[in-house]
Protein backbone atom coordinates (compact mmCIF):
# COMPACT_ATOMS: atom_id res chain seq x y z
CA UNK A 1 0.00 0.00 0.00
CA UNK A 2 1.44 3.35 -0.97
CA UNK A 3 1.08 6.06 1.63
CA UNK A 4 -1.97 8.23 1.08
CA UNK A 5 -2.43 11.39 3.14
CA UNK A 6 -5.56 11.16 5.24
CA UNK A 7 -7.78 13.44 7.28
CA UNK A 8 -6.29 13.15 10.78
CA UNK A 9 -8.84 15.61 12.15
CA UNK A 10 -11.67 13.29 11.11
CA UNK A 11 -10.01 10.34 12.88
CA UNK A 12 -9.46 12.37 16.05
CA UNK A 13 -13.04 13.66 16.01
CA UNK A 14 -14.43 10.13 15.59
CA UNK A 15 -12.11 8.26 17.95
CA UNK A 16 -11.79 10.67 20.87
CA UNK A 17 -15.46 10.43 22.04
CA UNK A 18 -15.38 6.66 21.60
CA UNK A 19 -12.28 6.48 23.83
CA UNK A 20 -13.63 9.11 26.27
CA UNK A 21 -10.65 11.36 25.60
CA UNK A 22 -10.91 15.11 25.79
CA UNK A 23 -8.67 16.65 23.17
CA UNK A 24 -7.60 20.16 24.14
CA UNK A 25 -7.22 22.45 21.11
CA UNK A 26 -3.53 22.98 21.89
CA UNK A 27 -2.90 19.19 21.84
CA UNK A 28 -4.43 18.62 18.41
CA UNK A 29 -1.49 19.64 16.22
CA UNK A 30 0.87 17.25 18.01
CA UNK A 31 -1.59 14.37 17.79
CA UNK A 32 -2.14 14.98 14.07
CA UNK A 33 1.60 15.00 13.43
CA UNK A 34 2.00 11.69 15.26
CA UNK A 35 -0.97 10.09 13.46
CA UNK A 36 0.49 11.09 10.12
CA UNK A 37 3.85 9.58 11.07
CA UNK A 38 2.08 6.40 12.20
CA UNK A 39 0.17 6.16 8.92
CA UNK A 40 3.43 6.39 6.99
CA UNK A 41 4.88 3.61 9.18
CA UNK A 42 1.78 1.47 8.56
CA UNK A 43 2.22 1.95 4.81
CA UNK A 44 5.81 0.69 5.08
CA UNK A 45 4.68 -2.36 7.06
CA UNK A 46 1.91 -3.13 4.57
CA UNK A 47 4.42 -3.34 1.76
CA UNK A 48 5.62 -6.65 3.20
CA UNK A 49 3.47 -9.50 1.98
CA UNK A 50 2.29 -11.81 4.74
CA UNK A 51 1.05 -15.35 4.18
CA UNK A 52 -2.34 -16.29 5.58
CA UNK A 53 -0.69 -18.59 8.10
CA UNK A 54 1.63 -15.89 9.46
CA UNK A 55 1.28 -16.03 13.26
CA UNK A 56 1.58 -12.86 15.31
CA UNK A 57 4.64 -12.80 17.56
CA UNK A 58 3.18 -12.96 21.10
CA UNK A 59 1.97 -16.45 21.85
CA UNK A 60 -0.15 -17.14 24.91
CA UNK A 61 0.84 -20.27 26.77
CA UNK A 62 -1.73 -21.80 29.09
CA UNK B 1 38.46 4.01 45.44
CA UNK B 2 38.87 6.33 42.51
CA UNK B 3 35.88 7.28 40.37
CA UNK B 4 37.53 5.41 37.52
CA UNK B 5 37.59 2.05 39.36
CA UNK B 6 35.34 -0.48 37.71
CA UNK B 7 33.12 -2.87 39.65
CA UNK B 8 35.49 -5.81 39.28
CA UNK B 9 38.34 -3.76 40.74
CA UNK B 10 36.12 -2.67 43.64
CA UNK B 11 35.10 -6.26 44.39
CA UNK B 12 38.77 -7.34 44.50
CA UNK B 13 39.67 -4.45 46.81
CA UNK B 14 36.71 -5.02 49.13
CA UNK B 15 37.16 -8.78 49.33
CA UNK B 16 40.88 -8.50 49.99
CA UNK B 17 40.31 -5.98 52.76
CA UNK B 18 42.14 -3.09 51.05
CA UNK B 19 39.02 -0.99 51.46
CA UNK B 20 35.67 -1.39 53.18
CA UNK B 21 32.34 -1.40 51.38
CA UNK B 22 31.39 1.50 53.65
CA UNK B 23 34.34 3.60 52.45
CA UNK B 24 33.48 2.81 48.81
CA UNK B 25 29.86 3.78 49.46
CA UNK B 26 30.77 7.01 51.22
CA UNK B 27 33.08 8.01 48.38
CA UNK B 28 30.32 7.37 45.83
CA UNK B 29 27.80 9.35 47.89
CA UNK B 30 30.28 12.25 48.05
CA UNK B 31 30.71 12.18 44.25
CA UNK B 32 26.93 12.19 43.80
CA UNK B 33 26.60 15.19 46.10
CA UNK B 34 29.32 17.04 44.22
CA UNK B 35 28.47 16.24 40.61
CA UNK B 36 24.80 15.33 40.46
CA UNK B 37 23.50 18.92 40.41
CA UNK B 38 25.45 19.33 37.16
CA UNK B 39 24.69 15.91 35.63
CA UNK B 40 21.01 15.43 36.53
CA UNK B 41 21.61 11.69 36.86
CA UNK B 42 20.05 10.81 40.24
CA UNK B 43 16.46 11.66 41.15
CA UNK B 44 16.55 9.76 44.46
CA UNK B 45 19.56 8.97 46.63
CA UNK B 46 19.14 6.10 49.10
CA UNK B 47 22.10 6.95 51.33
CA UNK B 48 20.84 5.37 54.54
CA UNK B 49 19.92 2.12 52.85
CA UNK B 50 23.26 2.08 51.03
CA UNK B 51 25.25 2.45 54.23
CA UNK B 52 23.24 -0.36 55.85
CA UNK B 53 23.91 -2.66 52.90
CA UNK B 54 27.61 -1.72 52.92
CA UNK B 55 27.75 -2.59 56.61
CA UNK B 56 26.18 -5.97 55.85
CA UNK B 57 28.86 -6.65 53.23
CA UNK B 58 31.64 -5.56 55.60
CA UNK B 59 30.28 -7.71 58.41
CA UNK B 60 30.25 -10.76 56.13
CA UNK B 61 33.88 -10.12 55.27
CA UNK B 62 34.76 -9.68 58.95
CA UNK B 63 33.06 -13.00 59.70
CA UNK B 64 34.76 -14.84 56.81
CA UNK B 65 31.42 -15.29 55.00
CA UNK B 66 31.10 -14.96 51.21
CA UNK B 67 30.01 -11.34 50.55
CA UNK B 68 28.95 -12.18 46.96
CA UNK B 69 30.38 -11.59 43.49
CA UNK B 70 29.47 -7.88 43.55
CA UNK B 71 30.66 -7.20 47.09
CA UNK B 72 30.58 -3.49 47.84
CA UNK B 73 29.89 -2.33 44.26
CA UNK B 74 27.83 0.87 44.19
CA UNK B 75 25.07 0.83 41.60
CA UNK B 76 21.84 2.68 40.80
CA UNK B 77 18.71 1.93 38.79
CA UNK B 78 16.61 3.88 36.31
CA UNK B 79 13.65 5.21 38.26
CA UNK B 80 11.22 2.80 36.61
CA UNK B 81 12.70 0.01 38.76
CA UNK B 82 10.80 -0.38 42.02
CA UNK B 83 12.86 0.69 45.02
CA UNK B 84 11.13 -0.21 48.27
CA UNK B 85 9.88 2.88 50.07
CA UNK B 86 10.02 5.25 47.06
CA UNK B 87 7.23 5.92 44.52
CA UNK B 88 8.30 4.52 41.14
CA UNK B 89 8.03 7.70 39.11
CA UNK B 90 9.17 6.28 35.74
CA UNK B 91 10.22 9.77 34.75
CA UNK B 92 6.70 11.10 35.17
CA UNK B 93 5.00 13.71 37.32
CA UNK B 94 1.85 11.59 37.61
CA UNK B 95 3.39 8.44 39.09
CA UNK B 96 5.12 10.23 41.91
CA UNK B 97 1.65 10.53 43.49
CA UNK B 98 1.59 6.72 43.75
CA UNK B 99 2.29 5.06 47.09
CA UNK B 100 5.89 4.09 47.74
CA UNK B 101 6.91 0.76 46.20
CA UNK B 102 6.21 -2.12 48.57
CA UNK B 103 9.26 -4.08 47.41
CA UNK B 104 12.29 -3.89 45.15
CA UNK B 105 12.40 -4.86 41.49
CA UNK B 106 13.65 -8.41 41.05
CA UNK B 107 16.88 -7.25 39.44
CA UNK B 108 17.61 -4.78 42.23
CA UNK B 109 17.10 -7.60 44.75
CA UNK B 110 19.44 -9.86 42.80
CA UNK B 111 22.15 -7.20 42.60
CA UNK B 112 21.95 -6.68 46.36
CA UNK B 113 21.89 -10.41 47.03
CA UNK B 114 25.20 -10.51 45.13
CA UNK B 115 26.63 -7.87 47.48
CA UNK B 116 26.09 -4.72 45.39
CA UNK B 117 25.03 -1.50 47.12
CA UNK B 118 22.05 0.43 45.74
CA UNK B 119 22.61 4.19 45.82
CA UNK B 120 19.31 5.35 44.33
CA UNK B 121 17.02 5.97 41.36
CA UNK B 122 18.08 7.58 38.08
CA UNK B 123 16.55 10.11 35.71
CA UNK B 124 14.90 9.05 32.45
CA UNK B 125 12.65 10.20 29.61
CA UNK B 126 9.05 10.25 30.79
CA UNK B 127 7.58 6.73 30.81
CA UNK B 128 10.66 5.62 28.79
CA UNK B 129 9.12 7.11 25.64
CA UNK B 130 12.08 9.05 24.24
CA UNK B 131 15.68 8.87 23.11
CA UNK B 132 16.92 12.29 24.31
CA UNK B 133 17.27 12.13 28.11
CA UNK B 134 15.36 15.41 28.37
CA UNK B 135 12.77 15.25 31.13
CA UNK B 136 10.09 17.94 31.40
CA UNK B 137 9.69 17.44 35.16
CA UNK B 138 13.16 16.66 36.53
CA UNK B 139 15.26 18.47 33.97
CA UNK B 140 17.63 16.81 31.51
CA UNK B 141 20.43 14.44 32.27
CA UNK B 142 23.60 15.99 30.89
CA UNK B 143 26.26 14.13 28.95
CA UNK B 144 29.44 14.04 31.07
CA UNK B 145 31.52 14.17 27.87
CA UNK B 146 29.90 17.47 26.84
CA UNK B 147 27.55 19.09 29.32
CA UNK B 148 25.61 20.90 26.59
CA UNK B 149 24.91 17.54 24.91
CA UNK B 150 22.14 14.96 25.29
CA UNK B 151 22.89 11.76 27.18
CA UNK B 152 20.44 9.96 24.95
CA UNK B 153 17.58 8.05 26.49
CA UNK B 154 15.54 6.81 27.83
CA UNK B 155 18.15 5.35 30.25
CA UNK B 156 19.61 8.85 30.57
CA UNK B 157 20.52 8.93 34.25
CA UNK B 158 22.03 5.43 34.10
CA UNK B 159 24.39 6.64 31.37
CA UNK B 160 25.22 9.99 33.00
CA UNK B 161 25.90 8.32 36.37
CA UNK B 162 28.36 5.80 34.93
CA UNK B 163 30.12 8.09 32.43
CA UNK B 164 30.35 10.75 35.16
CA UNK B 165 32.02 8.29 37.56
CA UNK B 166 29.26 8.46 40.17
CA UNK B 167 28.82 4.67 40.10
CA UNK B 168 30.56 1.98 38.03
CA UNK B 169 27.34 0.14 37.17
CA UNK B 170 23.75 1.06 36.48
CA UNK B 171 20.56 -0.68 35.43
CA UNK B 172 18.53 0.59 32.49
CA UNK B 173 15.73 -0.57 30.25
CA UNK B 174 15.60 -0.92 26.48
CA UNK B 175 12.35 -1.13 24.50
CA UNK B 176 13.58 0.33 21.21
CA UNK B 177 17.17 1.30 22.04
CA UNK B 178 17.01 2.92 25.47
CA UNK B 179 20.18 1.24 26.77
CA UNK B 180 22.07 1.32 23.47
CA UNK B 181 21.39 4.95 22.48
CA UNK B 182 22.64 6.46 25.78
CA UNK B 183 25.56 3.99 25.85
CA UNK B 184 26.47 5.30 22.39
CA UNK B 185 26.23 9.00 23.31
CA UNK B 186 27.97 8.64 26.68
CA UNK B 187 30.73 6.25 25.58
CA UNK B 188 29.74 3.19 27.63
CA UNK B 189 29.36 -0.54 27.28
CA UNK B 190 25.68 -1.47 27.38
CA UNK B 191 24.04 -4.89 27.32
CA UNK B 192 20.55 -5.45 26.03
CA UNK B 193 20.04 -9.15 26.65
CA UNK B 194 17.75 -11.46 24.68
CA UNK B 195 14.03 -10.70 25.10
CA UNK B 196 12.88 -12.80 28.03
CA UNK B 197 16.32 -13.35 29.55
CA UNK B 198 16.20 -11.05 32.60
CA UNK B 199 13.14 -10.59 34.80
CA UNK B 200 11.25 -7.32 34.38
CA UNK B 201 9.12 -7.97 37.46
CA UNK B 202 8.41 -4.94 39.65
CA UNK B 203 9.62 -2.43 37.11
CA UNK B 204 7.20 0.05 35.51
CA UNK B 205 6.41 -1.26 32.02
CA UNK B 206 6.24 0.57 28.70
CA UNK B 207 5.66 -1.90 25.84
CA UNK B 208 5.35 -5.41 27.18
CA UNK B 209 6.05 -6.97 23.75
CA UNK B 210 9.40 -5.19 23.51
CA UNK B 211 10.61 -4.28 27.03
CA UNK B 212 14.05 -5.51 28.14
CA UNK B 213 16.15 -4.67 31.20
CA UNK B 214 19.96 -4.66 31.32
CA UNK B 215 23.16 -3.07 32.66
CA UNK B 216 25.46 -0.22 31.57
CA UNK B 217 29.11 -0.13 32.63
CA UNK B 218 32.61 1.11 31.83
CA UNK B 219 34.07 -2.36 31.23
CA UNK B 220 32.91 -5.55 29.59
CA UNK B 221 33.86 -7.59 32.65
CA UNK B 222 31.49 -5.46 34.73
CA UNK B 223 28.67 -6.04 32.25
CA UNK B 224 29.28 -9.79 32.50
CA UNK B 225 29.50 -9.71 36.29
CA UNK B 226 26.21 -7.84 36.66
CA UNK B 227 24.48 -9.86 33.95
CA UNK B 228 25.45 -13.14 35.60
CA UNK B 229 24.20 -11.93 38.99
CA UNK B 230 20.81 -10.96 37.54
CA UNK B 231 20.03 -14.16 35.62
CA UNK B 232 17.49 -16.69 36.84
CA UNK B 233 13.85 -17.57 36.33
CA UNK B 234 11.22 -15.37 37.97
CA UNK B 235 7.62 -16.44 37.54
CA UNK B 236 6.50 -12.86 38.16
CA UNK B 237 7.54 -11.95 34.59
CA UNK B 238 5.35 -13.95 32.16
CA UNK B 239 7.69 -13.26 29.24
CA UNK B 240 10.73 -14.69 30.99
CA UNK B 241 12.59 -17.75 29.78
CA UNK B 242 12.98 -20.94 31.79
CA UNK B 243 16.41 -21.56 30.27
CA UNK B 244 19.12 -22.40 32.72
CA UNK B 245 21.52 -19.60 33.63
CA UNK B 246 24.32 -19.24 31.10
CA UNK B 247 27.15 -17.51 32.94
CA UNK B 248 29.54 -15.31 31.01
CA UNK B 249 32.09 -13.73 33.36
CA UNK B 250 34.37 -16.74 33.74
CA UNK B 251 34.37 -17.34 29.98
CA UNK B 252 34.92 -13.73 28.92
CA UNK B 253 38.56 -14.22 28.01
CA UNK B 254 38.01 -17.47 26.15
CA UNK B 255 38.23 -16.84 22.43
CA UNK B 256 35.50 -18.38 20.34
CA UNK B 257 37.17 -20.54 17.71
CA UNK B 258 36.18 -19.92 14.10
CA UNK B 259 33.98 -16.98 14.95
CA UNK B 260 32.13 -15.65 11.89
CA UNK B 261 31.22 -11.98 11.97
CA UNK B 262 29.63 -9.72 9.35
CA UNK B 263 28.80 -6.04 8.99
CA UNK B 264 25.13 -5.15 8.49
CA UNK B 265 24.69 -3.46 5.11
CA UNK B 266 21.94 -1.56 3.31
CA UNK B 267 19.50 -0.10 5.89
CA UNK B 268 22.23 -0.07 8.55
CA UNK B 269 24.77 1.96 6.56
CA UNK B 270 25.36 5.11 8.59
CA UNK B 271 26.79 8.46 7.58
CA UNK B 272 30.50 8.26 6.63
CA UNK B 273 31.76 9.30 10.08
CA UNK B 274 29.47 6.73 11.71
CA UNK B 275 30.34 3.96 9.29
CA UNK B 276 34.05 4.67 9.80
CA UNK B 277 33.69 3.49 13.41
CA UNK B 278 31.86 0.32 12.34
CA UNK B 279 34.68 -0.33 9.88
CA UNK B 280 37.28 0.23 12.62
CA UNK B 281 35.62 -2.55 14.63
CA UNK B 282 35.33 -4.74 11.53
CA UNK B 283 39.00 -4.27 10.73
CA UNK B 284 40.07 -5.15 14.27
CA UNK B 285 38.04 -8.36 14.05
CA UNK B 286 39.24 -9.06 10.48
CA UNK B 287 35.68 -8.96 9.20
CA UNK B 288 35.15 -8.69 5.47
CA UNK B 289 31.66 -10.09 5.05
CA UNK B 290 28.48 -7.99 4.75
CA UNK B 291 24.96 -9.25 5.37
CA UNK B 292 21.57 -7.71 4.71
CA UNK B 293 18.84 -7.87 7.32
CA UNK B 294 15.84 -8.14 5.01
CA UNK B 295 13.02 -5.62 5.46
CA UNK B 296 14.75 -3.80 8.32
CA UNK B 297 12.95 -0.57 7.49
CA UNK B 298 9.58 -2.29 7.78
CA UNK B 299 10.72 -3.91 11.03
CA UNK B 300 11.53 -0.52 12.45
CA UNK B 301 8.15 0.82 11.31
CA UNK B 302 6.39 -2.13 12.93
CA UNK B 303 8.24 -1.57 16.23
CA UNK B 304 7.17 2.08 16.05
CA UNK B 305 3.48 1.13 15.70
CA UNK B 306 3.51 -1.56 18.41
CA UNK B 307 5.18 0.93 20.74
CA UNK B 308 2.59 3.63 20.10
CA UNK B 309 -0.34 1.27 20.56
CA UNK B 310 0.87 -0.66 23.61
CA UNK B 311 2.17 2.50 25.27
CA UNK B 312 -1.19 4.20 24.68
CA UNK B 313 -3.09 1.23 26.09
CA UNK B 314 -0.95 1.32 29.22
CA UNK B 315 -1.59 5.03 29.80
CA UNK B 316 -5.23 5.37 28.64
CA UNK B 317 -6.67 6.17 32.08
CA UNK B 318 -3.96 8.74 32.78
CA UNK B 319 -4.53 10.30 29.34
CA UNK B 320 -8.22 10.67 30.19
CA UNK B 321 -7.72 12.04 33.66
CA UNK B 322 -4.44 14.00 33.67
CA UNK B 323 -3.42 14.86 30.11
CA UNK B 324 -1.84 18.14 31.16
CA UNK B 325 0.48 16.44 33.63
CA UNK B 326 2.35 14.54 30.88
CA UNK B 327 5.43 15.79 29.08
CA UNK B 328 3.66 17.36 26.05
CA UNK B 329 5.75 15.43 23.49
CA UNK B 330 5.03 12.11 25.18
CA UNK B 331 1.33 12.93 25.66
CA UNK B 332 0.71 13.74 22.00
CA UNK B 333 2.35 10.51 20.83
CA UNK B 334 0.38 8.47 23.35
CA UNK B 335 -2.91 10.17 22.48
CA UNK B 336 -2.26 9.42 18.81
CA UNK B 337 -1.43 5.85 19.80
CA UNK B 338 -4.91 5.34 21.28
CA UNK B 339 -6.40 5.91 17.82
CA UNK B 340 -4.36 3.51 15.67
CA UNK B 341 -6.42 0.95 13.74
CA UNK B 342 -6.03 -2.51 15.28
CA UNK B 343 -5.09 -3.99 11.91
CA UNK B 344 -1.95 -1.83 11.78
CA UNK B 345 -0.78 -3.21 15.10
CA UNK B 346 -1.74 -6.82 14.46
CA UNK B 347 0.04 -6.72 11.12
CA UNK B 348 3.10 -5.30 12.83
CA UNK B 349 3.06 -8.23 15.28
CA UNK B 350 2.83 -10.69 12.39
CA UNK B 351 5.74 -8.98 10.67
CA UNK B 352 7.70 -9.39 13.88
CA UNK B 353 7.64 -13.14 13.54
CA UNK B 354 8.35 -13.05 9.79
CA UNK B 355 11.32 -10.69 10.30
CA UNK B 356 12.59 -12.89 13.16
CA UNK B 357 12.52 -15.99 10.96
CA UNK B 358 14.37 -14.21 8.15
CA UNK B 359 17.06 -12.76 10.39
CA UNK B 360 17.60 -16.01 12.29
CA UNK B 361 18.46 -17.67 8.98
CA UNK B 362 21.39 -15.24 8.72
CA UNK B 363 22.82 -16.77 11.89
CA UNK B 364 23.29 -20.05 10.03
CA UNK B 365 26.19 -18.30 8.32
CA UNK B 366 27.43 -15.82 10.94
CA UNK B 367 27.77 -15.70 14.73
CA UNK B 368 27.58 -11.94 15.14
CA UNK B 369 26.59 -8.85 13.19
CA UNK B 370 28.02 -5.33 13.54
CA UNK B 371 25.90 -2.20 13.09
CA UNK B 372 25.98 1.41 14.28
CA UNK B 373 24.13 2.09 17.52
CA UNK B 374 23.06 5.62 16.60
CA UNK B 375 22.98 7.62 13.36
CA UNK B 376 24.98 10.46 14.98
CA UNK B 377 26.98 11.48 18.03
CA UNK B 378 25.18 13.19 20.92
CA UNK B 379 23.05 16.13 19.71
CA UNK B 380 22.93 19.38 21.65
CA UNK B 381 20.34 19.54 24.42
CA UNK B 382 17.20 21.05 22.93
CA UNK B 383 18.26 20.27 19.36
CA UNK B 384 15.14 19.50 17.33
CA UNK B 385 16.45 18.49 13.90
CA UNK B 386 19.60 17.00 12.36
CA UNK B 387 20.78 15.80 8.97
CA UNK B 388 20.06 12.10 8.39
CA UNK B 389 21.26 10.81 5.02
CA UNK B 390 21.37 14.33 3.63
CA UNK B 391 17.81 15.13 4.75
CA UNK B 392 16.91 17.34 7.70
CA UNK B 393 14.66 15.30 10.02
CA UNK B 394 13.41 15.55 13.63
CA UNK B 395 16.03 14.27 16.09
CA UNK B 396 13.69 12.72 18.64
CA UNK B 397 12.12 9.85 16.66
CA UNK B 398 15.19 9.12 14.54
CA UNK B 399 17.88 8.40 17.13
CA UNK B 400 16.70 4.79 17.35
CA UNK B 401 16.62 3.87 13.69
CA UNK B 402 19.51 1.39 14.05
CA UNK B 403 18.48 -0.06 17.40
CA UNK B 404 14.74 -0.55 16.82
CA UNK B 405 14.88 -3.39 14.27
CA UNK B 406 17.15 -5.39 16.60
CA UNK B 407 15.13 -5.11 19.81
CA UNK B 408 11.99 -5.69 17.70
CA UNK B 409 13.04 -9.35 17.50
CA UNK B 410 14.75 -9.45 20.87
CA UNK B 411 18.32 -10.23 19.80
CA UNK B 412 21.09 -9.78 22.39
CA UNK B 413 23.39 -6.80 21.80
CA UNK B 414 26.43 -5.26 23.44
CA UNK B 415 27.14 -1.66 22.47
CA UNK B 416 30.86 -0.86 22.36
CA UNK B 417 32.07 2.76 22.70
CA UNK B 418 34.24 4.14 19.89
CA UNK B 419 36.23 7.37 19.78
CA UNK B 420 37.56 9.13 16.71
CA UNK B 421 41.06 10.56 17.06
CA UNK B 422 40.88 14.01 18.62
CA UNK B 423 37.12 13.82 19.18
CA UNK B 424 35.58 14.42 22.60
CA UNK B 425 32.29 12.69 21.79
CA UNK B 426 31.96 8.93 21.36
CA UNK B 427 29.64 6.81 19.26
CA UNK B 428 28.61 3.20 19.80
CA UNK B 429 28.71 0.14 17.60
CA UNK B 430 26.26 -2.71 18.19
CA UNK B 431 27.62 -6.25 18.43
CA UNK B 432 24.53 -8.38 17.75
CA UNK B 433 24.23 -12.15 18.21
CA UNK B 434 21.65 -14.90 17.86
CA UNK B 435 19.08 -15.30 20.66
CA UNK B 436 20.54 -16.45 24.00
CA UNK B 437 24.12 -15.83 22.84
CA UNK B 438 24.92 -12.93 25.12
CA UNK B 439 28.23 -14.72 25.65
CA UNK B 440 29.14 -14.11 21.99
CA UNK B 441 28.40 -10.37 22.23
CA UNK B 442 30.31 -10.05 25.49
CA UNK B 443 33.36 -12.01 24.35
CA UNK B 444 33.65 -10.01 21.12
CA UNK B 445 33.26 -6.76 23.07
CA UNK B 446 35.88 -7.93 25.55
CA UNK B 447 38.27 -8.78 22.73
CA UNK B 448 37.82 -5.29 21.29
CA UNK B 449 38.29 -3.68 24.70
CA UNK B 450 41.44 -5.71 25.42
CA UNK B 451 42.87 -4.74 22.02
CA UNK B 452 42.25 -1.06 22.81
CA UNK B 453 39.77 -0.64 19.96
CA UNK B 454 37.04 0.63 22.30
CA UNK B 455 37.07 2.08 25.79
CA UNK B 456 34.70 3.69 28.30
CA UNK B 457 36.57 6.21 30.46
CA UNK B 458 35.05 8.43 33.12
CA UNK B 459 34.58 11.81 31.44
CA UNK B 460 37.27 14.44 31.89
CA UNK B 461 36.46 16.67 34.80
CA UNK B 462 34.73 13.84 36.66
CA UNK B 463 37.71 11.49 37.11
CA UNK B 464 39.81 11.96 40.24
Amino acid sequence: MAYKPFDADALIDAAAPLLQLRIAPEHRAGIKLNLKTASKMAAVVEQIRLDDDAEPAPVYRA
Amino acid sequence: MKASADATEIVEAVKSGQVTARAVTEAALARIERHNPMLGAFTDVTAERALEQAELVDSKIRNAMDPGPLAGVPFAAKNLYDIKGIPTRAGSKINRDNPPAARDATLVSRMEAAGAVLLGGLNMDEYAYGFTGENAHDGPSRNPHGLDRMTGGSSAGPAAAVAGGLVPLSLGSDTNGSIRVPASFCGLFGLKPTYGRLSRAHSFPFVSSLDHLGPLARSTRDLALAYDAMQGFDEADPAQTKRVNELTFARLKHPIPGLRIAVAGDYFLGAPEVQAEVQKVAKALEVTKTVTLPDAQAARAAAFLITMAEGATLHLERLRERPDDFDPEVRDRLLAGTMLPAVWVERAQKLRRVFRDRVLKLFDGVDAILAPATPMKAPLLGQKTAMFGGVELPVRPNLGIFTQPISFIGLPVVTVPMWQDGEDLPIGVQVIAAPWREDVCLRIAHQLETAGVCKAPVAQGFAD
